[in-house]
């Protein structure tokens, strides 16, 4: 892997951030909603189910992380084995490319744990009302998946 | 301790809080046709365990001692530090302190009075501190308070001296948790105290340097720059008709007035801190909804307790019920 150029490593970089930041938010937002949903737990484990699916909700911007690395990873033939000599420029755009769910990703997984939290309590206290408290957590679910939806048409518009 | 501490805690907090009396079941106990029956109701929430080790519905302060220790040493045990539960355990030690300073000096020994497994120092090393007349073991503001007492015992003062030093380390320690929620909390209480103190003090027609000695510490007023005490009642809802408490002291004072008692007054300062504490609701994270938790339960207990001494004293529902305070949940 030795001499690789500015572009490849500007394009791996982009590649890690995507999965570090989206991934950071995801981690520190799960195990927050975790916690407050073994609070609840504790005391009503007939709640498991619903405080369960909460938890998972800030999970998925760690997963759209992973998948923009990925197709960065891919588009530039890392995963073949075989890395393209991208230019500076091409090198760049990959890098930018990342940013969306690297950014938008962390930001809304931290979003979504805290209302997901909020709904964790929601069904502490009205157990019948869990869809709602969920859908108010899906609701930020929106905005990471327009972050993902920008990076991979970033990723499919740059020419390699 | 950062916020993130006391998510978990939280959690439990929002379950419990499904638990506390709502108004439904303090109406039934109120309007119950004797104690016995009014106890009853409490079998039906989380007080049932301790209702079995209770013979007459006259023994009803065992059950709210042991609901009160049980609360104290659950929450205790939630959170990975116990400092926030210790912050509010403050007053036993206190209360204790004047406990055994008051039967050292009548030479009693009054052990039933003292408040023990809630406070953060054991009554027992009070009683040696007491009895030694050696107080270097105990945190410096109590320390001084209580060497205060000993040096000049004035059984007026004693309650006057400790209350005042339990609400300095209450401000200070309060501080530790960065939360405007739980500094504002003790500052609207010593207000509210200290405009009790004020009428008490007028009442009595104590000098101004008695009310001096007699004021907690302020927190958003300070009655003795606002107010002399010669003036007359109207102008000190006058004066704080602008402040956060204007509705309290309005209706409160006017109650006074007309009645002579305070326990208008009371209800309404119990009701607006209650009111204050509700504004816990909308955390998610962080030392506020346990602190609120632990307000509301106490608020319970003391309603459990007007309901049950007016039931005992054949007190008609209507009085009872003017004496209830608000709920938390």
């Amino acid at each position: 892997m030795l001499g690789m150029g500015t572009g490849i490593l500007l394009a791996i970089f982009g590649a890690a951030l995507a999965v570090l930041l989206a991934g950071i938010g995801s981690a520190i937002s799960v195990g927050r909603v975790g916690q407050a949903a073994a609070g609840v737990v504790s005391e009503d484990p007939d709640k498991f189910g619903s405080v369960l699916i909460l938890q998972a909700l800030p999970g998925t911007q760690g997963i759209y992380g992973l998948l923009v690395g990925f197709l960065i990873l891919q588009r530039t033939g890392l995963i073949g084995g075989a890395p393209a000599a991208l230019s500076l420029e091409q090198g760049l755009a990959f890098f930018f490319a990342g940013l969306p769910i690297a950014i938008g990703g962390m930001v809304s997984a931290f979003a979504q744990g805290k209302t997901a939290i909020s709904g964790v309590h929601l069904v502490a206290k009205r157990p019948e009302e869990s869809g709602k408290a969920i859908i108010f957590a899906v609701m930020v679910e929106t905005y990471a998946v327009l972050a993902l939806l920008m990076s991979i048409l970033m990723l499919f518009g740059i020419q390699v | 301790m950062s916020h993130n501490e006391y998510i978990y805690a939280v959690g439990r907090i929002r379950s419990m809080e499904t638990r506390l009396l709502d108004t439904g079941k303090i109406d039934r106990m109120a309007e119950a046709p004797d104690a016995a029956e009014a106890l009853k109701v409490l079998g039906e929430t989380e007080y049932a365990a301790h209702l079995a080790d209770v013979g007459s519905a006259n023994d009803y302060e065992q059950i709210l001692t042991a609901e009160r220790r049980r609360v104290y040493q659950e929450l205790r045990e939630m959170l990975p530090k116990p400092d926030l539960i210790n912050l509010f355990a403050l007053q036993f030690d206190y209360h204790n302190l004047k406990v055994l300073l008051k039967a050292h000096h009548l030479k009693e020994k009054r052990d039933e009075l003292l408040e023990a497994e809630l406070g953060t120092i054991p009554p027992e090393e009070l009683v040696v501190a007491v009895t030694a007349g050696d107080f270097s073991q105990l945190p410096p503001r109590m320390a001084e308070a209580a060497e205060k007492v000993m040096a000049q015992f004035d059984p007026q003062l004693v309650d006057l001296w400790l209350d005042q030093a339990l609400y300095e380390d209450l401000a200070a320690e309060a501080k530790r948790f960065h939360s405007p929620f739980i500094e504002n909390y003790f500052a609207y209480l010593r207000d509210l105290t200290n405009i009790k103190t004020f009428l008490r003090v007028k009442r009595l027609q104590r000098s101004p340097q008695f009310l001096a000695t007699a004021l907690l510490p302020p927190g958003e007023l300070d009655l003795v720059e606002l107010l002399s005490l010669e003036a007359p009642l109207e102008e000190l809802v006058e004066r704080l008709s602008e402040t956060r408490y204007a509705e309290v002291v309005s209706e409160g004072v006017l109650n006074y007035q007309q009645t002579e008692t305070l326990t208008r007054y009371e209800k309404l300062a119990d009701d607006f801190m209650l009111n204050f504490i509700k504004e816990a609701k909308h955390y998610i994270m962080g030392p506020e909804p346990v602190a609120a938790y632990l307000l509301a339960k106490e608020n319970e207990l003391k309603m459990i307790r007007i309901i049950m001494v007016g039931k005992i004293n054949q007190l008609p529902v209507g009085a009872i019920r003017e004496r209830l305070r608000d709920v938390y949940v």
